[in-house]
């Protein structure tokens, strides 16, 4: 018994104390020795046995579906398509892209955890994502050139900006982009790459322990899908081992990762989930699953942390704008419909202390009704109480205040 | 003890500055390391803002756009070099007004988002076109803000052709010449209805409004207007009309993002125009006129604010100053932008110098929170 307690309790001194710093010192547990590199590169004879090409993949279908989105030439039948993409169709202008065939639809809503057994919501949400891309076309883009009024889609400005939205007030290319992150990247990379179920599935712990490669590859399955879940964080930036210098690489939960780094109340985030996925992937190396489970818990926790906060920032920043004498409609729209996203993106993320998300999708439904049920016109009417009172709401299920999010 | 030599302060400060607040002599909670608050009128402050410089440019503003209304009426039935002519040179006198009142972005210019409507550049060169051919404007439309304004009219007398033969030539064809005067009437019209608006507002109401909000919340006119022109110091007359063109934050050049791109000689004239009106407003000064009447300089020297041991407002002044020369010096901006000269990146540091006095010192010495950061995207 002692023998099992001792080599843990020396990991959690080396994590909170000062042994693991920038330079990647190693962690020593009970004579074995785990070898933290200084930077997320990890090499079998010579060679790098990182790789997640399929989750940049991923993120440069979203960005230039993103961009369709803001094209009022586009047809639904060509945003659905870049959406559930098949492979050597011309969806997109990049030609690699065309001949993947990987998609976002099948990844959206689709991690081990939460949707293995969970259809009905998993059927749910992809309506979601599809009506989003059908509002946009039928509704918003015949008003492209209309000035929005309560109850009328159309654009407004929002200072040099144009926004475009519907009939309630919200961005549909707004709503997708930011709903995406949660439903695809937070839930891919910590409810599906980063779950025992995923990284133990079959023989991968055996594998793994013997240094068995999958075919053709130069990685065993466990790294590979722990990389996996380490390319939806960091899938775009320039120097993939050394990801944080340059934050914001993407338009999804890398740009908000540097977003929640910016804000001094959070600052350092991006450093502890670099750290973590770094020492976990050297533990899968030294076949160490507890060290690697207790990275991916960190992971886990901070990715979530930036949705939360992200939600309570939008609705907090709308809220100054609407409290001034002569708001900006199109600036507090612009707000509440990337906040909308994030919302939407809590029904993703991981309270690990219960191993389930920090809010289920019904209660996520129901807060979405609140910030649009103030009146007949969604944001056209919303008031600031609602927003307050839908920032403390997630506030209080978060362990950090509404007053650090909120700036 | 200390309490005893706390109020003789007091009263030695009260002989230089006429007076503290009868507050804190009175109640007796002030703390020994309160502030000493200083007396500055800024209901004078708002008044002479109000009456003085903002009102007096919109007058003028719309006197002499008068002059333009009349140029493109005499250019739209006479198309002729000379009424060309004539109608640029009314242009250009108005756009320098314009300088003298783009700034004010505050109350009825602000629910109007005038700045935008009027001066949004580099223009829509290909949505101008479009607009002509199909003849709809959509002027009211946030995403046309870029085909209207002095930026269109720019491009229209300036750059729609090489020559002013050729300029004239495009307004006399056949075929397109009656929907290119039409467009360039309504983006006349556009202007002088917007800028009317506003300039009506102020007069019929919004000076007292603005007056009678003297207090000093972050609501109040002088709070809300110190940050409105530093906003537009930073973003719009360093950043706009230098910092951008020069790539200041991209680190490529992009000439073509100058304010009147299309008859280049005139960025200068532009940028003098507004580090003028500028420098004027800080100090008080009457529009088109030598008096002055209480300002922010006037304010910082009641507040007897001192850096680095010299006046803080003479400090201002004289950095814009060491800014004005040195663009005085410079040749045209697109030409200095396009041989990659040294000298207009200096002239830019210079503007730049008198951001953090503005944004860090004065601000800090009159208790004004900033209400803008550097712009979040999304």
């Amino acid at each position: 018994m002692l023998k099992k307690i001792v080599p843990f309790a020396c990991v959690i001194v080396g994590l909170t104390s000062c042994s693991l710093d920038d330079d990647g010192d190693d962690v020593i547990i009970d004579e074995i020795q785990i070898e933290n590199p200084s930077s997320y590169t990890f090499e079998r004879d010579g060679a790098s046995t990182v790789s997640f090409s399929g989750q940049t993949t991923r993120l440069r279908m979203g960005d230039e579906l993103l961009a369709a989105m803001m094209d009022d030439s586009s047809t639904l039948e060509e945003l659905g398509a870049m959406y559930a993409h098949e492979e050597g169709a011309a969806d997109f202008s990049d030609a690699d892209l065309n001949a993947s065939d990987k998609n976002l639809l099948t990844k959206t809503a689709a991690s081990v955890d939460y949707f293995s057994t969970n259809s009905a919501e998993q059927i749910a949400i992809r309506a979601d994502f599809n009506s989003w891309l059908q509002t946009q076309v039928e509704e918003v883009f015949p008003n492209w050139n209309t000035v929005a009024t309560a109850g009328v889609a159309g654009q407004l400005a929002d200072g040099a900006s144009t926004r475009y939205v519907n009939a309630q007030g919200l961005e549909m290319n707004q709503v997708f982009n930011k709903s995406l992150i949660g439903a695809l990247m937070v839930d891919q990379a910590i409810n599906n790459y980063l779950s025992p179920d995923v990284l133990d599935a079959g023989d991968n712990p055996d594998n793994n322990g013997a240094g068995i490669t999958e075919e053709g590859k130069n990685y065993t399955t466990m790294e590979h899908k722990w990389d996996e879940a380490y390319g939806y964080v960091f899938g775009q930036n320039a120097d993939a081992a050394n990801p944080n210098a340059d934050l914001g690489a993407d338009n999804f939960l890398n740009k908000y990762l540097g977003r929640v780094e910016g804000d001094a109340d959070f600052a350092g985030i991006a450093d502890d989930i670099f750290q973590a996925f770094k020492l976990g992937r050297a533990a899968i190396v030294a076949k160490q699953y507890t060290v690697r489970d207790q990275q991916a818990v960190i992971i886990q926790d901070k990715i979530s942390t930036i949705i939360g906060v992200r939600a309570i920032y939008y609705l907090q920043q709308a809220k100054l704008e609407l409290e001034k004498e002569s708001p900006s409609y199109g600036t507090v729209f612009h707000d509440l419909s990337e906040g909308y996203g994030f919302i939407y993106s809590l029904q993703f993320t991981r309270d690990t202390s219960k191993e389930a998300p920090y809010f289920t999708k019904n209660q996520v439904d129901a807060l979405l009704a609140q910030l649009l049920g103030d009146g007949d016109n969604g944001l056209w009417d919303v008031t600031p109480e609602t927003l307050q009172d839908i920032s403390e709401t997630i506030a209080n299920a978060f362990s950090f205040s509404l007053e650090a999010a909120a700036n | 003890m200390k309490r005893k030599v706390w109020y003789v302060g007091v009263l030695l400060a009260s002989l230089f500055i006429l007076a503290c607040s009868s507050d804190a002599m009175d109640d007796g909670t002030q703390q020994d390391d309160g502030p000493v608050n200083v007396s500055f009128d800024r209901s004078a402050m708002l008044r002479n803002w109000a009456d003085n410089i903002i009102i007096p440019a919109y007058t003028n503003f719309n006197t002499n756009f008068n002059a333009v209304v009349a140029a493109n009426a005499a250019f739209k039935a006479d198309v002729s070099v000379n009424n060309l002519v004539t109608l640029r040179n009314a242009w250009l006198n108005s756009y320098q007004d314009w300088q003298s009142i783009s700034m004010f972005e505050i109350g009825p210019a602000e629910d109007n988002d005038l700045r935008l409507n009027i001066n949004t550049y580099p223009t829509d060169v290909q949505a101008i076109s479009e607009a002509i051919a199909n003849g709809t404007y959509g002027f009211d439309l946030p995403s046309n803000r870029d085909t209207k304004g002095f930026p269109a009219m720019d491009y229209l007398l300036n750059g729609i052709a090489a020559t002013d033969a050729e300029i004239i030539a495009v307004y006399q064809d056949t075929n397109s010449g009656q929907a290119h005067l039409d467009f360039l009437e309504a983006v006349v019209l556009d202007i002088q209805s917007r800028v009317s608006t506003v300039a009506t507002a102020w007069t019929s109401g919004y000076r007292d409004t603005f007056v009678a909000n003297d207090g000093a919340s972050a609501t109040a006119s002088t709070d809300r207007l110190v940050n409105d022109v530093i906003f537009y110091y930073e973003k719009f007359l360093r950043a706009g009309k230098v910092g951008i063109p020069i790539g200041k934050f991209t680190g490529t050049a992009a000439p073509n993002t100058l304010e009147a791109y299309y008859s280049p000689k005139n960025s200068k004239v532009l940028l003098l125009a507004s580090l003028d009106a500028f420098q004027d407003f800080f100090n008080g000064t009457h529009f088109q006129g030598s008096a002055k009447g209480e300002s922010l300089a006037s304010y910082l020297v009641a507040l007897n604010s001192v850096k680095n041991g010299e006046e803080l407002e003479n400090l201002i002044n004289a950095q814009l100053e060491n800014a004005r020369d040195s663009f005085e010096s410079l040749g045209v901006f697109k030409e200095e932008i396009e041989s990659s000269s040294a000298s207009i990146a200096d002239a830019y540091d210079q503007l730049q110098l008198v951001v953090p006095m503005l944004k860090v010192d004065m601000v800090s010495a009159m208790s004004i929170a900033v209400d803008f950061v550097d712009a979040d995207g999304d």
